[in-house]
């Protein structure tokens, strides 16, 4: 439904257009209400018409594993050299010597400055006592990053010299980016055998998408005139590319490269699910077995601090800077090497060093405490969101409103005047020449009435298909018709409903939540400071730490599932805001300013629109985020797609996995597209 | 009923090879055994003590991380060697398939004897006067509804891909509860850690084995036996209408290998059939651990210096 609203906002000349899909939509969302009751099919897509598609899915794999078993295992088997090397070389280093050589980095791309934050960062991993598992975890990370990039960076320029891939490249880029590890994990063990290789993979897989995106826009929004001096000054194309286009679009590389490393990072649990070597995201899994947040949260941060550290050493060396004196790095370093040597000689061992459990005790003991005082405040937070937000969308208000929930049982006569004061609305709308938004209320109050889960099927495939026409035209509406037939045909369509209600529903949240900090972070720095650490942390700790807080206040069910969403997809669109209403040119700021523009009426009448594709990238990937975590919110205990890919985990089911994935990525892949749809109109509206 | 003869049947065989039993070969002792050490504490208990019998008599083992539902490629591909504690209510059906196949090996059961329930911490009984009998839920199944079950009691059952056994016991009894499933095993810990600090009510589908039903005092509800006839007559139990109107049946606790283990390693072979552990040895153990907070390593070895005599004889009846 938030992209219906969109159609409010859409330019004038798309009016008629707009107006005559609403209409249209309207009609069936009616006539199904109406004889809903009667036609079952009208609302349930009838079983005699699916296919026993997962069989067939499993059948197909089946066969792919064992035609492709034998390289896949010659690749994993090539990956796990660099990997033991990069392991072997961390674990066996003194850890002084590695804290010596971070820091010693950190003063000469980043003076002092950088230089506190490696020590600081790495001293934090050597008191956690979780030196070892963080060692091992950076080498998965130090293998799967490049990767990663090698593969965004590929992908992203093929797409941008190849113009005629672009539609198909973005398609692969949302399958490798929603459809959960955890769907193909099984057949991936088969493929590459066991072990941490496998997580490797799954990790370069996720990761690779942001890259590329980022590679792609970056040269795409490469200045015209930068463009044609590479031209005139001659060379070949390879060397216009690499010389000056990329360079030129480095500053929106380094975004993706952050992206891409966080997004590694936040992977390296699915190593751990899989196991073989101990790692830290293992340490969260043995924590999160037995509830114990304290615990779970230091060992989660430490992969927050790789982050962290990385984070901004990369992000520095991107950036002009001062040349810091060599022999200050040199003395850090032999600093290190010194200690290094005294802690050999003295077998000092850090994995015996647990300064900090203390401290995870209090966090742990904490919760419970907050949990035990306030559990009737966390009940009501909980029970009101329910009633009187989740349940009515989930399940329609004509099923949420109960005498326990409301206070009264809703009937057939509350619907009828429902839906009276919902026609007076839309007929004002449409008297005063708004036929588009009157007939979008409408459409709406239907939904809320019916519930998104119960929505009858002709109602939102053809919903997505009108969506499709006045967005795009009937290129988009054949993808959408094809792809939702799909999901019809495999039976799997009721699950989908339910993660599309739950998904939408954190995608609402979070697109005004995170639109508005991002906003807020764009206009001060003080609130940027506080801001991105929190980003750091939500987008790279493993999800499963933030699961048990949430459990322990909420318990099992959607809100908890809800929170969990929205904290992790919140990031993107918090970030891509900011970063959209940041990096105006600071010609047409000037410009503003010079015509006498205060800084509100710059920030909303020139940073806002030329920020808009920005923006509409975050929330491009905040919806994807958030099927992506709808894996992991089947955690604590959701239904819907989520729950499949689990149930098959369990029955080693590789069709209902793969298919129950493949569904998942489908409904991102076609709200991905809807949006995108709109944003590419309202950038030819602006000009940009 | 039926899994409870076969464990009896397996502890008479046990006797029968320890009497009679034959040394077998060391085999490759140079090359390490690989034991796979799952997510949970009792796992790594029973894990390090079968290693520890296996270091006595003269092997070289290693421990490797590995995720339960996702062990069982690898130990067919001989990757790992063998997993030593698998429940047979939480197993995946991957492991019948490789089982089937050919491609894996039971080594025979664990002799832990587990419990699985519908339980509730010890709080909620004042919440429910009648518990732990089971007649009392039918009465007071409001004091659990929550904003999902409405007008339902809410039971917190098995995440979905272990099987809905509590929603079954609630169909069976005709029970007003909805069973809830919870997702994981941490989700089902912080149900029973939140209900305790909020002392809330929670009815929960749990087992024992585990750390948890002392730290949070955890009883189980009184169901009618769970006889073989209640799970194919309906007319057996308090609902003549419907079958699973009783409790759990007994779950069965068992060991595999890569099926490569009886040739490279004859010895290994015997000592990992043979092997057994109580819950009477393994309970305490695992409070160690996660009550006291020692390291495993150390809690096994000591209980291998005090209990020689639990499982020295099944190493010397292979290798002497």
């Amino acid at each position: 439904m938030t992209a219906l609203q969109h159609e409010e906002t859409g330019p004038a000349r798309a009016f008629s257009r707009g107006a005559k899909a609403a209409l249209l939509v309207l009609a069936v969302g009616i006539t199904c209400r109406l004889l809903g009751a009667q036609f079952d099919w009208l609302v349930g897509w009838p079983d005699a018409l699916t296919v026993p598609m997962t069989d067939w899915v499993g059948a197909a794999v089946g066969w792919f594993l064992s035609v492709f078993k034998p390289m896949a295992r010659a690749f994993s088997q090539l990956l796990s050299y660099p990997m033991e090397w990069v392991g072997a070389a961390l674990r066996s280093a003194p850890w002084p010597l590695v804290v010596g050589a971070v820091t010693a980095i950190g003063w000469l791309i980043g003076g002092f400055r950088l230089a506190a934050l490696g020590f600081i960062g790495l001293g934090f991993v050597v008191i956690s006592g979780y030196w070892i598992e963080g060692m091992n975890t950076l080498a998965l990370v130090t293998v799967s990053v490049p990767l990663a990039v090698f593969l965004g960076m590929a992908i992203g320029i093929l797409a941008f010299e190849v113009p005629r891939l672009k539609g198909a490249v973005n398609g692969l880029l949302d399958v490798m980016q929603t459809v959960p590890a955890f769907a193909y994990l099984t057949p991936l063990i088969v493929l590459f055998g066991f072990g941490p290789v496998v997580g490797l993979i799954a990790s370069a897989i996720y990761a690779a998408p942001p890259m590329a995106r980022n590679v792609l826009l970056g040269l795409e929004r490469v200045d015209e005139e930068i463009r044609e001096a590479a031209v005139m000054s001659g060379g070949t194309r390879r060397q216009q590319l690499f010389l000056i286009e990329i360079p030129a679009a480095s500053q929106q590389i380094m975004v993706g490269f952050n992206q891409c490393l966080m997004a590694a990072l936040s992977m390296v649990i699915i190593a751990a699910v899989i196991g073989g070597f101990e790692d830290i995201g293992w340490e969260v899994l043995l924590t999160m077995r037995k509830a114990q947040f304290g615990p779970a949260f230091l060992a989660g941060s430490v992969i927050v601090v790789f982050a962290v550290v990385i984070d901004r050493l990369s992000a520095a060396l991107a950036e002009q800077r001062v040349a810091q004196s060599k022999r200050v790095a040199l003395a850090i370093f032999a600093v290190g090497a010194a200690v290094a040597l005294w802690s050999v000689l003295a077998n000092w061992n850090p994995s015996g060093v647990a300064m900090l459990d203390g401290l995870a005790e209090t966090v742990d003991t904490g919760v419970g405490t907050f949990t035990a005082n306030n559990g009737a405040a966390l009940d009501a937070v909980k029970n009101t969101s329910m009633f009187y937000g989740l349940l009515p969308l989930r399940i329609g208000l004509a099923d949420a409103v109960l005498p326990f929930t409301w206070g009264f049982k809703w009937t057939a006569a509350h619907s009828m005047g429902f839906f009276a004061i919902v026609a007076v609305i839309s007929g004002v709308l449409a008297l005063r020449g708004q036929v588009t938004a009157g007939a979008v209320v409408a459409i709406a109050a239907l939904f809320l009435e019916i519930g998104v889960a119960q929505a009858p099927w002709p109602l939102v495939v053809i919903g997505a298909a009108a969506l499709g026409w006045v967005s795009r035209g009937w290129s988009l509406v054949r993808l959408v018709v094809i792809l939702l037939g799909l999901i019809l045909l495999s039976g799997l369509w009721e699950r989908a409903l339910l993660s599309l209600y739950l998904s939408g529903a954190s995608v609402a949240a979070c697109a005004v939540v995170g639109g508005a900090l991002g906003f807020l972070s764009a206009t001060s720095t003080r609130v940027w400071a506080v801001v991105r650490p929190f980003c750091d942390m939500l987008q790279t700790i493993p999800m499963f730490v933030f699961l048990i807080p949430v459990l322990m206040f909420f318990q099992i069910g959607e809100f908890s599932a809800f929170l969990a969403i929205c904290m992790y997809a919140v990031v993107p669109m918090i970030r891509y805001t900011r970063q959209g209403l940041i990096s105006t040119p600071e010609d047409m700021i000037e410009a503003a300013t010079a015509s006498g523009a205060g800084k509100w009426q710059t920030m909303i009448e020139v940073r806002a629109p030329y920020a808009a594709p920005t923006i509409l990238l975050g929330l491009n990937q905040t919806i994807l985020y958030a099927f992506a975590m709808l894996v992991i919110a089947a955690l604590i205990g959701t239904t819907g797609l989520g729950q499949s890919i689990y149930l098959a985990l369990g029955q080693a089911d590789v069709g209902l996995g793969v298919t129950a994935g493949a569904a998942m990525a489908i409904l991102a892949l076609v709200a991905d597209r809807l949006v995108q749809g709109f944003a590419d109109k309202r950038r030819k509206a602006l000009g940009l | 009923m039926k899994t409870l003869m076969k464990s009896g049947l397996s502890a008479l065989a046990l006797t029968a090879m320890a009497s009679g039993a034959f040394a077998a070969d060391l085999g490759a002792t140079d090359e390490p055994i690989k034991l796979a050490l799952n997510e949970w504490t009792g796992q790594h208990v029973t894990t390090r003590v079968a290693g520890e019998m296996l270091k006595a008599a003269g092997y070289e083992v290693e421990y490797v991380t590995a995720g339960m539902m996702n062990q069982f490629q690898a130990i067919a591909d001989g990757d790992i060697h063998a997993t030593l504690e698998i429940w047979s209510s939480n197993v995946s059906d991957q492991y019948a398939v490789l089982k089937d196949a050919g491609q894996l090996e039971e080594l025979s059961d664990l002799g832990l004897n587990a419990r699985e329930g519908i339980a509730y911490p010890a709080h909620v009984a004042d919440l429910c006067p009648g518990l732990p009998a089971w007649e009392a839920l039918q009465e007071c199944a409001m004091n659990f509804a929550t904003a999902e079950t409405l007008p339902m009691g809410r039971l917190v059952d098995y995440p979905a891909d272990w099987g809905t056994p509590g929603a079954d016991r609630m169909t069976g009894l005709d029970l007003p509860f909805k069973a809830v499933p919870a997702g994981s095993e941490g989700a089902l810990i912080a149900e029973l850690r939140a209900s305790t600090e909020k002392k809330s009510p929670l009815l929960i589908t749990f087992w024992q084995p585990h750390w948890a039903m002392s730290a949070y005092d955890v009883k189980f509800v009184d169901l009618p036996a769970g006889e073989d006839a209640c799970f194919t007559d309906p007319a057996w139990g308090p609902n003549p209408n419907a079958i699973n109107d009783c409790d759990f049946a007994a779950s069965r606790i068992f060991k595999a290998g890569w099926p490569g283990l009886k040739d490279k390693w004859p010895a290994a072979h015997e000592i990992l059939v043979n092997y057994t552990l109580a819950v009477e040895d393994q309970q305490p153990m695992m409070g160690a651990v996660d009550v006291s907070g020692e390291a495993v390593e150390d809690v096994v070895s000591a209980w291998m210096g005090a209990n020689e005599a639990k499982w020295k004889s099944v190493v010397d009846a292979a290798t002497k």
